[in-house]
């Protein structure tokens, strides 16, 4: 595949880049995988809550007595009882400025302000004792006029949420670059309301947390289905006053996160508050209707988008304004703010375009916490702009490759500062473009397509390109407070016969980080992949770091363990030359083996381990082996590692019925080297399905009361085998020059534009009609009322 | 979208009136009433037992009675709280009018529900208040004529409403 | 509500099992909570997800929806034991080979119903493999993995099936 840079990448590629299994995976074919609640502890408590079913509620009383006598009930705990241990949340921070949030405390105290807001906590011999308690608490409750939609929150007549906010609005933002007027007059215009529904993550493992306080030494041992353990051990010693050292979280095998496992939840604040006050281990796990009800979820955007283009197809600014409601407060530690901050930044960024004006209004609602989720703001972002594309490429007359060609950023114009200030360093739009023509036989489908049109069957392509951040710097969120870590740490250690385990800071949700570290260590210390061993997500275990989110495991994590593993190379050959009394420079270390100049196996690294530890006697004097190296990386250089691709969608719409069948959908993609393509498909190809599911079918509906309705996944459709197409990938390769790995991020790739592709798709099936749609979920009523099918 | 129902009942618009107002007929006639307690003559409390979908719970609310027009009509407000099963509540304009000696009474209802009844049942409320109303009148009418046949099927209703006609037509 | 436990005998993964349970017990509980059998996940709770399949009696079923008494004298096979078996290894290969599981939550669900849609023979066209697996939601791979993996495990079967001893 071409590669878009012109710096040539040392790979020595024996692991880097091969397309190798995931041999950690292995124990989930064996049933032997080991989720937060697999886990039993001696003397464990099990946890249910009560929620207030109202949207929003004054509670005036709550009465635990009849309950607390029910069997096997340990202790029931309100608000009150957590409020004297737990220090309030603020998901506010300092560099979005003027933004508000109401503290937080793990239950509700005197108002509700979600429906599924928990009240108080049961904790039980078992889980089903604690349910039949709560079946006996009382509770008075007075309902409150709720804000369910975003804009009539803005109303000045509105109820408010956060009344010492005085408004409903948690942060507002304006953009301007350029002259926006003058780009717009005398252009052609084109523009849309577009309408973004609420989803969730819908991971397969629910949430889950066992929290293990000890008050014996003031030790508190969490397993805890997250994806940033090092996060959650600062937060728990920060608000309940512990001492961090003592505080070790631990993430086990976490069945799925996608982004929503990393937000303090109240629950789980309430867990370890349970644990703290009994002393007992206590463990919750979410069932998916409190999953759906407790879970962020993602999106719910409205944005009002125009752009103007001139006769000839050159694109010459965006006006964008997004309204987004976001939950009755910002989540914690990240805010709820970050998805519309990106929506109005990426909008436009793989074009030519100086003259930008966008405004961002983050409102409160009382529908569930609305936070981070794969891809933030990414999809939304590309909707718009790639919608707009192609609708200022019909009206001037162009194909949408062709229009995308005379205005995407091109190899000659980097480093590149968007007109919204992100500085990109180098991405290969034009040849994923090229590519992504070849590969989907764009004149062959599109002459199907015509064909096809003749006899009454309406197909659609649609493309769409994005651009990713990934491997954020202290950017995101350290600039303004947050206590998120954007570094990671790195520990290897030879053992005793001279195998490799490696502690490391990134931390493992299936998407296959511990494979593809172990594939650059391998690599970087020279030894044989299978005497690897990875171990992650033990805030006891390894060096503290950022985790897993905003697609920084390979290429934040990677490059900690490939620097680690140089330096544990050389600190083996160091050894190795002082037992043989030979310069170290003349030796090396290739798949376990001590060589020299000459590819001579001097010795391995089984005897030198060996040597080292139980013959140390034979070392020289004062030289010890130090066969344990640590490494931290963080970001330097650009604030992001930019990504780009492009993905194309091909469906077929049954006017008839309205239902959208995806036939195809392709994506190029490049993420700079390429660790393990195998996986890093896979990764596409997931969160490419996770698109479309937006796309088509997942919404998050509320009645205008607030009320949750479709909480279950009866009624909550995920996309499924039979309705997912087959998706080719393909690669191409532009390495970062910030790292010697090379490695961007790839996790979110796949979400960020498919569901655009399909929405362009859909479009262009509908475009004979005369119809269009501007909001996801496509569902099947929506289309037929698209083309004026139905009322 | 409203529930509405109309049924001929063979009595006076003074007993029909009556039998509405009567703790004892009401909590005959609403469907799972385990209790029914008048506060005063315009308000009761209620226990109540149902099933939304996969959902079941025992409601303890109130019963409210405003806009009384002796013997014309009245609204009827009620709201429960069912525990984690969430809140029910629910109103329903009553009319009564003259005609030929019986009474024709006519309904408009509106129910709402939350928490776990609204994210597990939301797909099921219509159809589940439409039955309940259903059989709170079609059991009124029958209590009022005797045990059985005094309420016609609907006049009319505003929906293809499958389960109320199939009720009134078994009773 | 009924509290009083009840005895119960299972065959479990070719061992019979007795145990007092209470009525209300769900056979997934049962299994993960009185037998340490993890490798049955619960998803949905209301047979929707597919995580929780077992194979009872040979057909695959939700554990999440049937209770333990209701399995009292049959036999349920779940993952631990049809892995232990070596019945599904051909499966297994070609899940791990294909990369064909992300986060693992499903698998032990996907892995029995793989068994259940090659269980007749032939090899299954695509469409009809993703068909099989509708009822097992999958949140990470998309879905094309797992098919492409049990696409390969039949046409394995199938061409072993003809090279084979007559």
């Amino acid at each position: 595949m071409s590669n878009a840079s012109d710096i040539p990448f040392a790979k020595t590629t024996k692991y880097i880049g091969a397309a190798l299994p995931r041999a950690t995976a292995k124990r989930f074919l064996f049933g032997r995988g080991r989720y937060t609640d697999d886990i039993e502890v001696p003397r464990m408590l099990s946890a249910a809550f009560l929620r207030c079913p109202y949207a929003h509620a004054r509670i005036l009383a709550i009465d635990t007595t009849n309950a607390r006598k029910f069997p096997g009930v340990h202790s029931i705990l309100t608000g009150v009882d957590l409020a004297r241990i737990c220090r309030p949340w603020v998901g506010t921070l300092t560099h979005f400025a003027g933004m508000k949030s109401a503290p937080q405390l793990p239950l509700a105290m005197e108002k509700a302000v979600w429906s599924g807001h928990p009240i108080a906590i049961v904790i039980a011999e078992t889980r089903a004792q604690a349910e039949d308690a709560l079946e006996a608490i009382q509770v008075e409750f007075v309902e409150l006029p709720a804000v369910v939609d975003a804009l009539d929150g803005l109303n000045e007549h509105s109820a408010l949420i956060n009344e010492a906010a005085g408004d409903n609005l948690i942060y507002a933002t304006q953009i301007e670059a350029g002259t926006i007027a003058q780009a717009f007059e005398d252009a052609e215009i084109v523009e849309a309301d577009f309408i973004f529904g609420r989803h969730t993550a819908v991971t397969m493992e629910p949430r889950s947390i066992l929290a293990n306080f000890d008050p014996s030494t003031g030790r508190l041992d969490v397993h805890q289905s997250t994806q940033t353990p090092y996060q959650f051990q600062d937060v728990y010693a920060r608000h309940f006053n512990l001492s961090e050292a003592n505080v070790r979280v631990v993430a086990p095998d976490v069945g799925g996160s996608f982004g929503m496992k990393l937000h303090v939840y109240h629950e789980d604040m309430a867990v370890v508050g349970a644990s703290i006050i009994s002393g007992r281990p206590v463990k919750f796990t979410a069932d998916r209707m409190e999953s759906f009800a407790s879970d962020i979820h993602a999106r719910d955007h409205r944005v009002r988008a125009r752009l103007a283009v001139s006769s000839e197809g050159i694109l010459r600014g965006f006006d964008v304004d997004d309204v987004t409601g976001v939950g009755p407060f910002s989540t914690y530690p990240r805010t709820s703010v970050v998805e519309g901050n990106q929506v109005v930044r990426l909008i436009g960024a793989a074009y030519r375009v100086t003259d930008y004006r966008a405004a961002l209004r983050v409102v409160a609602q009382n529908k569930n916490q609305m936070s981070q989720y794969r891809a933030v703001g990414h999809p939304v972002a590309f909707a718009v702009t790639e919608y707009l594309v192609d609708l200022a490429a019909r009206k001037v007359g162009l194909d949408p490759f062709e229009i995308r060609r005379r205005n995407y950023l091109t190899q000659d114009m980097y480093p590149h500062t968007t007109a919204t200030g992100y500085q990109i360093e180098r991405l290969s739009l034009e040849i994923c473009l090229e590519k992504l023509h070849e590969v989907m036989d764009y004149a062959a489908i599109v002459a199907e397509q015509e064909r096809l049109r003749r006899t009454g069957v309406y197909r659609g392509i649609g493309i769409a390109t994005y651009v990713e951040i990934t491997n954020p710097s202290p950017a995101f969120y350290g600039v303004g407070g947050g206590h998120v870590s954007a570094q990671d740490g790195c520990i290897l250690k030879v053992t005793q016969s001279g195998e490799i385990q490696c502690m490391i800071s990134v931390t493992e949700q299936g998407q296959g980080t511990e494979a593809i570290i172990a594939q650059i260590v391998a690599e970087a210390v020279g030894t044989d992949i299978a005497t690897v061993r990875v171990f992650t997500g033990d805030t006891d275990m390894t060096p503290a770091g950022g985790a897993a989110w905003a697609c920084r495991g390979a290429g934040v994590g990677g490059e900690t363990a490939l620097q680690a593993g140089k330096k544990l190379k050389k600190r083996i050959v160091e050894v190795a030359g002082a037992i043989l009394h030979c310069p170290a420079h003349h030796l090396t270390l290739v798949d376990g083996r001590i060589v020299d100049a000459q590819q001579h196996t001097r010795m391995t690294l089984r005897e030198l381990a060996h040597l080292s530890y139980f013959r140390s006697d034979l070392l020289p004097a004062g030289r010890p082996a130090e066969l344990t190296v640590a490494h931290h990386h963080g970001p330097s250089g650009f604030p992001f590692a930019f990504t780009n691709g492009i993905h194309g969608s091909l469906v077929e719409v049954d006017v008839e019925t309205g239902i959208v069948k995806i036939l195809k959908h392709w994506v190029v993609e490049d993420c700079g080297t390429v660790i393990n393509p195998l996986l890093v498909e896979e990764q596409i190809r997931g969160g490419v399905v996770q698109g479309l599911g937006a796309a088509l079918f997942e919404e998050c509906r509320y009645s205008a009361s607030g009320q949750l309705l479709n909480g279950s996944m009866a009624d909550y459709l995920v996309p499924m085998a039979c309705e997912m197409p087959d998706i080719e990938v393909y690669h191409v390769e532009t390495p970062t020059r910030d790292t010697e790995l090379g490695a961007k991020g790839c996790g979110e790739a796949g979400t960020a534009a498919s569901s655009a592709a399909a929405l362009n798709a859909v479009n262009n099936a509908l475009s004979v009609f005369g119809a269009s749609i501007t909001q996801i979920p496509m569902t099947p009523e929506r289309i037929l009322r698209a083309i004026g099918a139905v009322g | 979208m409203d529930i509405t129902g109309e049924y001929r009942i063979a009595a006076s618009r003074e007993i029909v009136w009556s039998a509405l107002n009567d703790p004892d007929v009401l909590r005959q006639c609403i469907p799972g009433c385990k209790e029914l307690e008048a506060k005063s003559p315009e308000e009761m409390d209620a226990k109540v037992a149902l099933k939304v979908g996969p959902v079941s719970a025992t409601f303890s609310g109130n019963v409210r009675l405003e806009d009384i027009v002796a013997p014309e009509g009245y609204t009827l407000i009620g709201q429960g709280n069912g525990g984690i099963a969430g809140f029910a509540k629910g109103r329903a304009l009553v009319r009564l009018a003259e005609a030929g000696g019986h009474t024709v009474l006519s309904y408009e209802a509106r129910a709402e529900i939350g928490g776990k009844l609204a994210s597990l049942g939301s797909r099921l409320i219509q159809s589940t208040s439409r039955k309940l109303a259903g059989q709170f009148f079609d059991s009124f009418a029958a209590h009022l004529g005797g045990k059985r046949a005094t309420a016609d099927a609907p006049v009319s209703a505003e929906v293809d409403d499958l389960e109320l006609i199939h009720h009134t037509q078994n009773t | 509500m009924l509290t009083t436990a009840l005895l119960v005998t299972v065959m479990v993964n070719g061992e019979s099992v007795q145990r007092f349970v209470e009525p209300r017990l769900s056979l997934a509980d049962f299994l993960r909570r009185d037998l340490g059998l993890t490798g049955t996940h619960l998803g949905c709770e209301m047979g929707a997800c597919g995580a929780c399949l077992v194979s009872l009696n040979g057909s695959a079923v939700h554990s999440c929806l049937m209770l333990a008494v209701q399995a009292d004298g049959l036999s349920v096979d779940t993952i631990e034991g049809l892995a232990e078996s070596g019945f599904i290894s051909d499966l297994q290969t070609a899940f791990h080979e294909r990369n064909a599981m992300q986060c693992g939550f499903c698998t032990s669900g996907m892995l029995i119903a793989a068994r259940e849609c090659l269980a007749h023979g032939g090899v299954p066209s695509r469409e009809e493999i993703r068909d099989a697996l509708s009822g097992n939601y999958c949140r990470c791979t998309g879905y094309q993995s797992i098919v492409d993996a049990i696409e390969t495990v039949a046409i394995a079967r199938a061409e072993k099936e003809v090279g084979g001893p007559v």
